[in-house]
């Protein structure tokens, strides 16, 4: 009986190694640290405040408070966002491996769902996207049969981490955009009071300014350089999981003909329907 | 087209054109305060004006105020903060690019405080949601670009 097990476990690993699939989700799920860049410069839009701080007028420093409080109120939803991609993925990954991942508590975490949307420049089709993932992988922990249970995870999770990324992805657009602004608040403080620095007495504070200057200039180019690397990531995760969508087997009773098959699949990847918006409608 | 049509990419448009307002007006500054330099205050007519260190602290202020206000919608980016609100996006998004063409050109500093102030209270408005306080800024900035329009055009 041992011997059969032992057999059996190993024709499993052979086809799992030899399932191309497999090895695809595999290779995807060991790319999902590449999104922790979006948590970074989550943080960093978070702490906007701290860092121009220096910089502002009093009035300004005022004015600024107000935007802090707003950046700081949407943050835990930005990580949610980041939690739920990255939980789907290495479930993903784990089912494909054939490991026993305990993803229970996270995802009880994740439920308890995200509040401060309408603040975050985030539609209906984001925050339905991420409920759906969190209800898709409360399912998937209790679900084992390896290719089909990888099939259907990528079938059900296609639209929800397109929408979670798509997400992401908008709003790395906004932090870019806030970073720029925050550089120029910074580095043009400095380029309007330097120039009045020029009395002979001022040659130190001149001499340390624009040392501060050229440092906070490189500091800001290669935060520019984070936040498109960071799309990019998100990007590239984005397509192979597409890719893989549309590589699924064809459901049964959907194509027959396997001639068709791959055809119907495609088309069907290439224009994913629409996600419901009736809250109504899904379980 | 209502206020509340496409948001939040319309807003996002918006704060777009605040922050490039305000690239125009850094790029001003930074020419009011090289002529500074240049003269050592002898005025030669023509160029742009030459700034003292308070007024450019003055329009610098002004800057970061136009900043923060996108970066405050940039934040926003919700359609809820303009509902009610008494004109449309497009209207303020032209007025802004207007705006952002006239910081360009403006040789006066007087004008510039003005044009620059009069946009950053429309952006404050929106920004807050506060139709009622729309109207004098916007009626004070069309005013203040006509009136060098016609000026250009003579």
């Amino acid at each position: 009986m041992k011997r059969y097990l032992c057999i059996l476990s190993c024709l499993l690993l052979a086809a799992c190694a030899g399932n191309p699939r497999l090895q695809e989700v595999r290779a995807l799920a060991d790319d999902a640290p590449k999104l922790a860049g979006f948590n970074d410069l989550s943080q960093r839009y978070r702490d906007t405040y701290l860092r121009e701080q220096p910089y502002l007028s009093a009035a300004a420093a005022q004015r600024e408070e107000a935007i802090d409080r707003k950046r700081h109120e949407a943050y835990p939803d930005f990580i949610a966002l980041h939690t739920a991609a990255t939980t789907y993925l290495r479930a993903l990954g784990a089912l494909a491996g054939g490991d026993t991942y305990n993803f229970g508590d996270q995802t009880k975490h994740m439920a308890e769902s995200i509040k401060a949307w309408p603040d975050t420049g985030l539609t209906d089709r984001h925050i339905d996207a991420y409920s759906r993932l969190v209800r898709l992988l409360m399912r998937a922990a209790t679900s084992r049969e390896q290719d089909k249970a990888v099939q259907a995870m990528l079938r059900e999770g296609y639209e929800p981490l397109q929408g979670t990324l798509d997400a992401m992805h908008t709003l790395l657009r906004f932090f870019n955009k806030n970073h720029d602004n925050e550089q120029r608040i910074v580095l043009g403080m400095l380029e309007v009071e330097i120039p009045y620095a020029d009395a002979p007495r001022d040659r130190l504070l001149a001499a340390l300014a624009r040392s501060h200057q050229q440092e906070k200039l490189k500091e800001y180019r290669l935060l520019g350089l984070r936040h498109t690397l960071a799309a990019q990531n998100i990007d590239a995760i984005r397509d192979r999981h597409a890719a893989l969508y549309r590589g699924l087997d064809p459901l049964p009773g959907a194509a027959p003909d396997g001639a068709n098959a791959n055809g119907a699949v495609s088309a069907a990847g290439d224009a994913p329907p629409t996600i419901p918006t009736a809250k109504g409608a899904q379980p | 087209m209502s206020l509340t049509a496409s948001l939040p990419q319309d807003l996002e448009t918006l704060a777009d054109s605040l922050s490039a307002s305000a690239d125009e007006l850094h790029q001003r500054i930074m020419r009011g305060i090289r002529q500074q330099q240049r003269l050592e205050g002898s005025h030669i007519k023509g160029g742009p004006a030459p700034l003292t260190q308070g007024a450019a602290q003055a329009l610098f202020e002004n800057e970061v105020a136009l900043r923060q206000q996108a970066n405050s919608l940039y934040a926003d980016a919700a359609s809820h903060s303009l509902e009610g609100m008494g004109t449309t996006l497009p209207e303020l998004l032209r007025l802004s690019d207007q705006a952002r063409v006239a910081i360009r050109h403006i040789e006066r500093v007087k004008e510039l405080a003005g044009i620059s102030a009069d946009l950053l209270a429309v952006a404050a408005a929106i920004a807050a949601a506060r139709p009622e306080h729309l109207v004098a800024p916007l009626e004070s900035l069309k005013k203040q670009l006509a009136a060098r329009q016609t000026q250009e055009s003579a």
